[in-house]
């Protein structure tokens, strides 16, 4: 009876504990503790060396090349995020049409985010190279001079923008494929019923059926972009991206603190502004979508 | 950490779980009790030392013992070292260490046995003196020489030949006393030949200017920032800017893909060589190679580029044992064999002026006396002094060398914002 009870009372506690305890060491522990070095000044190896308050931070409001990350990354994302979003629009409404084999053509869609990242990038900078790459090779079918992808700030974040929209547009497909499907039949019925051609029902209907998908698919992009790493940097191969920090990232920039300049307080500032501009972009987001299903 | 492992399975079957994690933390120390009992000590390098065969041997002369060789790259092998001395567990119980990361890693002498206390200040005259010295610091020995990098010129005899310059090393060696000759040499190169470029890029020839001089960045005496005033970086700029300008570069970065396959493809006449890149240039170059590429020495006299140490890292849990290995490994008799075997070069005097290597050809290279080039290379190296943050400031004047390689800036505004730059870091 008493083993009863506390079964009920605890039960439901150790079955969400997992989360809670994976949580607590992996994302609440490092989160506080990456803000305490923040405010230090700490060698990577031999850990804190001063107390020095907001000192990082404000060094960091004035560094050149912390602003030069900022404005990268957001190119690279938007870049990035805007064809993909588009693309993954097409082919979810491409999906959405009864037709043989569409499962299949679904786990292919899937296929490029289940490669790992880095052999992503490797491929992608062996085809974008400057020498021997076959996009260069390709170009020159239509007399075009080789592109040195790394060197200039527009083709190192196109190149960039690439490897991402490979990777994640099948996936943001496949979510508003999800969302289409839950489309009331009813509703395209009646609109093709009253004359609207294919276009006019994806416009009127579907679009604005799935809008809280496409914010969320917008979130979940701008978080996964501003925190952008791996492929840039193995574009580069450096943590600096490019001779000029053409295509260096928020996180390169960190990383190029943190494990090259052995600033892990630096570094650690860097990641906590980063977090702020996540926060402060999801929040934007969401009050963005909540008023755009209430008026939907 | 001496994991019982057979007791653990023996007594909880439902242990399983338990070993697993055993296991993974067994792997992750590296170290700990073999399988038959054996003291297992795990030394971690990167690219090719060519240890395999010695650890072969020294478990046949030490039975109680089983070494684990852990290979990584460059990068991956230091960023992991890093990592591990900073969270205090997950390094190799000997652990190689490159000489540009030397200068920061010996600061930080809690992270490091002492390899005094276990006698190695009795070996000190074992290596010639500068490379005994980037080992130390203070009284503290954090490292013992493994190799190093004296340095020489690689060119390819068929490029030369086209350009109607002389392929004989000793000829072509004659030609560039200086660096000054050198970079009119690639002047003649680019008239007459189109397909290929004279080096393989600015950074080479900027990097070797500089280790010939015995100041860089930062100043011997009170290690104090001069790079911008040192007239040796400025030198060392202007001459690699210079060539870079040009567009006499292949503008292909050493030991990246790209600079893999101009290799391969006879992209580039002359790459600055320390001993260490003849094996790399051989494998890049592949069978079709043999012959074509030679070495002679490299304009402006003798330098030394590269060259590791070997660690304890203090978290080892047998450092005593540890060292010993470190010892034996660089011990003048195993630095012969590494030479002879995998063409090594030996930091140690008596060994590189033993007969056997000094009449070691490299057939390879033309049959090119590499061990009498780079004796004489090393004998005559000056102890080039690497401040403290040499590896936060070098990256900046390698990237500006890019940009004027990119033809973005050029050598001079590329120079200008090198130094801002470099100013800022330091801080």
């Amino acid at each position: 009876m008493l083993f009863a009870r506390w079964d009920h009372r605890i039960t439901p506690y150790l079955f969400i504990a997992p989360f809670f305890v994976l949580f607590l060491v992996f994302g609440l522990y490092p989160l506080l503790r990456t803000a305490w070095m923040s405010l230090h000044r700490w060698d990577l190896l031999d850990g804190p060396v001063a107390f020095t308050g907001a000192e990082n931070y404000t060094a960091l409001l004035a560094d050149p090349h912390f602003y030069n990350a900022l404005v990268n990354t957001l190119s690279i994302f938007v870049v990035a995020t805007v064809p993909q979003l588009l693309a993954a629009l097409g082919i979810a409404a491409l999906l959405d049409r009864p037709s043989r084999g569409s499962t299949a053509l679904r786990a292919v869609v899937l296929l490029p985010n289940v490669v790992p990242v880095v052999a992503v990038a490797l491929v992608f900078t062996q085809l974008l190279g400057r020498d021997q790459g076959l996009v260069n090779w390709a170009l020159s079918w239509f007399g075009a001079r080789p592109v040195d992808w790394q060197a200039h700030a527009w083709s190192a974040h196109l190149g960039v923008a690439i490897m991402v929209i490979w990777r994640w547009t099948g996936y943001n497909a496949l979510l508003y494929l999800a969302a289409m499907q839950t489309v009331p039949r009813q509703l395209r019925e009646a609109a093709e019923l009253d004359g609207a051609s294919r276009a006019r029902v994806f416009w009127t209907v579907t679009l604005p059926w799935i809008r809280p998908t496409v914010l969320f698919t917008a979130v979940v992009s701008t978080i996964g972009g501003l925190q952008l790493f791996a492929e840039p940097r193995l574009f580069g191969g450096t943590s600096t991206g490019g001779n000029d920090r053409q295509f260096q990232t928020l996180v390169m920039y960190l990383y190029e603190n943190g494990f090259d300049r052995f600033d892990a307080g630096y570094a650690a500032a860097v990641s906590w502004v980063l977090f702020a501009l996540c926060a402060i972009l999801a929040f934007g987001n969401a009050a963005l979508l909540r008023r755009l299903v209430r008026r939907g | 950490m001496a994991l019982r492992r057979g007791a653990t399975v023996g007594r909880v079957r439902a242990g399983r779980s338990l070993l697993v994690v055993a296991a993974l933390v067994l792997a992750g120390c590296g170290t700990g009790a073999g399988q038959d009992g054996k003291l297992r000590l795990t030394v971690a390098t990167f690219g090719e030392f060519g240890y395999e065969p010695l650890f072969a041997e020294y478990e046949r002369a030490n039975p109680g013992i089983d070494v684990v060789g852990r290979v990584a790259d460059f990068d991956s092998h230091h960023k992991g070292l890093i990592t591990a001395l900073a969270a205090g567990r997950g390094a190799a119980d000997v652990v190689a260490v490159e000489e540009q990361y030397m200068p920061r890693l010996r600061q930080s002498t809690d992270k490091f046995a002492d390899l005094a206390q276990f006698g190695a200040g009795e070996l000190r005259d074992r290596w010639v003196p500068w490379k005994w010295a980037q080992g130390v610091s203070g009284e503290t020995v954090v490292g013992l020489g493994t190799d190093m990098g004296g340095l020489a010129m690689c060119y390819r005899r068929d490029l030369f030949a086209r350009a109607g310059l002389p392929t004989d090393r000793d000829q072509v060696a004659a030609l560039w006393p200086t660096w000054e000759h050198y970079a009119e040499l690639a002047e003649r190169f680019a008239q007459r030949v189109d397909d290929a470029e004279f080096v393989d890029s600015a950074g080479a020839v900027y990097t070797a200017v500089l280790n010939q001089a015995e100041e860089n960045y930062f100043a011997k005496s009170d290690d104090s920032f001069i790079g911008d005033t040192n007239p040796n970086v400025r030198r060392a700029f202007r001459i690699a800017g210079g060539i870079g300008a040009k567009g006499w570069t292949a503008r292909v970065t050493t030991f990246t893909q790209p600079w893999n396959a101009a290799i391969n493809q006879g992209r580039f006449a002359t790459t600055t060589c320390p001993a260490w890149m003849l094996a790399q240039i051989e494998q890049a170059g592949g069978p079709e190679g043999a012959g074509r590429w030679d070495v002679t020495a490299i304009p402006g006299g003798a330098g030394n580029w590269g060259g590791s140490y070997l660690t304890v890292p203090s978290q080892g849990a047998h450092q005593r044992e540890s060292y010993r290995l470190a010892e034996w490994l660089t011990a003048p008799q195993q630095q012969k064999k590494l030479f002879v075997q995998a063409g090594i070069l030996p930091s140690q005097p008596e060994v590189y002026q033993d007969p056997v290597v000094l009449e070691h050809r490299d057939p390879y290279f033309g049959d090119a006396p590499v061990g009498r080039l780079f004796a004489a290379s090393s004998d005559s190296v000056r102890p080039n002094h690497r401040g403290v943050r040499d590896a936060d400031v070098r990256p900046v004047f390698g990237q500006a060398l890019g940009r004027v390689e990119d033809g973005a800036q050029t050598v001079d505004q590329a120079w200008e914002q090198a130094v801002r730059e470099a100013k800022t870091i330091l801080g």
